[in-house]
């Protein structure tokens, strides 16, 4: 492993410890710089070129957990971050922190958020770092030389740190919505003040489906339902995820884990319920149903969970491109095709049902 | 070599860019991801910059007050006794470890922190190889470079750079054609002040193509004259964004721009709108550049730099303050000069051509030995040959 990904496992891991207290206090976080020494991070360098470049780096790196679209917590934690390793740098004089001016109206926009929630010591380490001149005020946040051979750099940085993004609901807000059912209305009134019966419009006149205000209220509604639970069975799965690793005994394990096994075989037994009918020329490739075991799922589990963090960002993305539909099921269906592993199959059909599973996933991409 | 920098086929891409959007926007942003940006006016940046910080954001001197409690209560609307909490409970003190004898240069056995294993590894590996852990000559050399104007003040405070000044960095690409450097082409980079006039850049290039002698003097090696092709030659521009800032400062400097732009211009090549001005009369803030973005310097005729403007920031108060060191090089290439083939010692001064007396064409020889071998007592040319004084690349080491 390169430094540079020492450097990043590092961070991340201080920043992951720092989103589980649940707590934005710096009193909480420098309780866990200590522990970990973090200020260490810096020993062992003598070479003062070598000394710069290392430290540029990790400010540079510290930064990206800074800005948007990074949770709130998150952000609060790099801002801590960045002060910790600013001020325990070797380098005489010290490194300072590039901030482009595209960056800048971001981060006063967060000081003042800190402000008005009054997290005191959030803002006064921001100050602090100001009044320090911890800043280089630059145009582009990095040194730009033109290198089109060399490979972008960007490691992809956690995508669980990041904040839900909401962007159905930025595009149709309240105010969208309560305005569009103002202007239904008025409509609706319109077409009867202009029709020879006053109190309904004319059959002529009705052009658009009546209901369609409620329908995209509903179908708002539906989708923020359907990512909050994804968000809750995400984390729940993280949990029950450490707690079988850690191997702990006990009911509430058991009990989540069989609750999610069961949602899980409920899902997979909608989906692969549906077997389709092979012609006769792949007639020895027929795939036959088989009944997955609960207990076979829950080994299985475990390998395919790393994916799922990097599935998860695919599919919101993938989500906000398709129209909003509705039909939650479909979309769960995708879900599942994509992130469950292989059903359980005998020895004789393995080529079979394997065969046929994939291209299927294939095509709902 | 230059493969992968090719200036003039940019002019294609920039038009295709700049004709979707009229006006340059004001706040840099990438025009291709991670490479670089789309045009925009320096001058502006340094305007939006100094718009949106304060004062003491700006200033270049040592801050005078102290942070008190009133301050910061006044600062982020919280109350007095808060402020003066805030002080304790966010202090640095609390970062570091209690423990006053830690040496910096020591890791620690027992660390959690996988940077620091991956360090200590690399450690021990050097031990056990008995890799010398000092910084080579190259290294000190490139630190010295980068750090040498750090923090420099000038005598005389009338050359003491304003607070707001703006910072380019520049990329300026040696054109020696080396088959090693193929892929990564040398280059020095120079820091510039926005107020600092373009002629004040190409004053401070130093190229080896401008020490050339013309010439042979195999006859007369003694005759050799002494002025040298930046005293002859003194035309050059520059290109950026599709406008060429041509040297007029003095009478003899021609335009050599009105080549380019005539080609430009002859058959329908797509390159519209190039246009000619004088490189006096401008200085960086003025300009509308892309950052990342390679552009040209031209001089000797037909001697071209690859120039990248890399970076460009506000002035920090650590930084070099005295405008007279402007431009300052802070990154040079330490190019190995050739050296004599007979004595191997000496830099070579002299090269020959069609040489009978020499084992390889073209052979490189220092002064002394040049004469040695190619003249007699009397000075009488013995043989045949050709030669032409030479300046190595690495003359500016």
């Amino acid at each position: 492993m390169s430094l540079a990904s020492g450097l990043q496992t590092d961070c991340e891991a201080l920043l992951r410890s720092f989103l589980e207290t649940d707590n934005v206090r710096f009193e909480v976080f420098s309780g866990l710089w200590r522990d970990r020494r973090f200020h260490t991070i810096f020993h062992g360098q003598t070479r003062p070129l070598e000394k710069n470049k290392f430290t540029q780096k990790a400010l540079d790196l510290a930064l990206r957990y800074f800005l948007p679209p990074y949770s709130f917590q998150i952000r609060v934690g790099a801002l801590y971050l960045l002060y910790g390793l600013y001020s325990t740098q070797l380098c005489k004089p010290k490194q300072k922190i590039r901030i482009a001016l595209k960056e800048w109206f971001e981060v006063q926009k967060f000081q003042q958020d800190l402000i008005t929630a009054q997290h005191y010591d959030a803002a006064y380490i921001f100050r602090k770092l100001r009044l320090d001149k911890a800043f280089h005020f630059t145009a582009m946040p990095r040194l730009l030389s033109f290198r089109t051979k060399k490979k972008i750099r960007e490691t992809e940085l956690k995508e669980e740190f990041k904040e839900l993004n909401n962007r159905v609901s930025r595009l149709i807000t309240n105010d969208v919505l309560e305005e569009m059912m103002n202007v239904h209305d008025h409509y609706q009134k319109m077409k009867c003040l202009i029709s020879t019966d006053k109190s309904q419009p004319d059959k002529a006149l009705s052009l658009i489906k009546d209901e369609f205000v409620i329908n995209i209220k509903n179908m708002i509604l539906e989708y923020q339902h359907w990512q909050q639970d994804k968000m809750k069975f995400f984390a729940k799965g993280k949990e029950s995820e450490e707690m079988t690793d850690k191997k702990e005994g006990g009911t509430s394990q058991d009990s989540e884990s069989s609750e999610r096994a069961s949602a899980l075989a409920k899902i997979k037994y909608k989906s692969y319920s549906a077997v389709a009918q092979a012609s006769k020329s792949r007639r020895h490739r027929q795939v036959k149903l088989e009944s997955s075991e609960s207990g076979s799922d829950q080994g299985k589990m475990e390998t395919p969970r790393c994916k799922r963090p990097r599935v998860k960002s695919q599919l919101t993305r993938k989500r906000n491109l398709l129209e909003i539909k509705g039909g939650i099921n479909a979309i769960e269906k995708e879900d599942v095709t994509h992130n469950r592993g292989m059903p359980v199959i005998t020895e004789e059909e393995n080529s079979s049902e394997e065969d046929l599973p994939r291209p299927k996933r294939r095509r709902t991409r | 070599m230059q493969r992968a920098l090719g200036p003039l086929t940019s002019p294609c891409a920039v038009d295709m860019a700049g004709s979707s959007e009229s006006a340059s926007s004001k706040v840099p942003e990438y025009e291709v991801p991670d490479l670089h940006t789309r045009v925009f006016h320096v001058g502006s940046l340094g305007a939006l910059w100094k718009e949106t910080l304060q004062r003491a954001d700006l200033a270049l001197q040592e801050p005078v007050a102290e942070d008190g409690a009133a301050a910061v209560a006044e600062g982020l609307g919280c109350p007095l006794e808060t402020a003066a909490e805030l002080g304790a409970v966010c202090s640095i003190d609390m970062l570091k470890s209690p423990d006053k004898k830690e040496d910096p240069e020591i890791i620690l056995e027992d660390s959690d922190l996988v940077t620091l294993r991956i360090r200590k590894k690399a450690l021990e590996r050097r031990e056990e190889t008995i890799i010398v852990d000092r910084a080579c000559r190259q290294e000190t050399f490139t630190y010295e470079m980068e750090s040498h104007a750090i923090g420099k003040r000038p005598k005389d405070p009338a050359d003491l750079i304003e607070e707001g000044e703006l910072l380019l960095t520049l990329n300026i690409f040696y054109p020696v054609i080396f088959q090693k450097h193929k892929d990564h082409k040398p280059y020095q980079t120079v820091l510039v002040l926005g107020c600092q006039k373009l002629t004040e850049l190409r004053d401070s290039i130093s190229c080896v193509s401008d020490l050339q002698i013309g010439g042979e003097f195999s006859s007369h090696p003694d005759h050799a004259p002494e002025h040298i092709s930046k005293d002859l030659y003194k035309s050059a521009y520059f290109y950026f964004e599709g406008v060429f800032y041509n040297d007029k400062r003095h009478s003899e400097c021609r335009d050599l721009s009105r080549t380019v732009i005539e080609w430009a211009e002859s058959h329908d090549r797509g390159y519209e709108n190039l246009q000619t001005a004088k490189m006096e009369d401008y200085t960086f803030n003025d300009l509308s550049i892309k950052v990342g973005f390679p552009y040209l310097f031209c001089h000797q005729g037909d001697c071209e730099h690859i120039i990248i403007i890399t970076d460009i920031r506000l002035v920090h108060q650590d930084d070099c303050l005295d405008r007279t060191l402007y431009p300052l090089l802070i990154k040079k290439h330490w190019l190995w000069t050739r050296k004599c083939f007979v004595c191997k010692m000496y830099t070579a001064r002299w090269v020959t051509n069609e040489d009978s007396l020499a084992p390889e064409d073209p052979c490189f020889f220092c002064d002394v030995c040049f004469r040695m071998l190619h003249y007699d007592a009397e000075g009488n040319k013995l043989g045949e040959f050709l030669a032409y004084p030479y300046v190595d690349p690495g003359t500016f080491n």
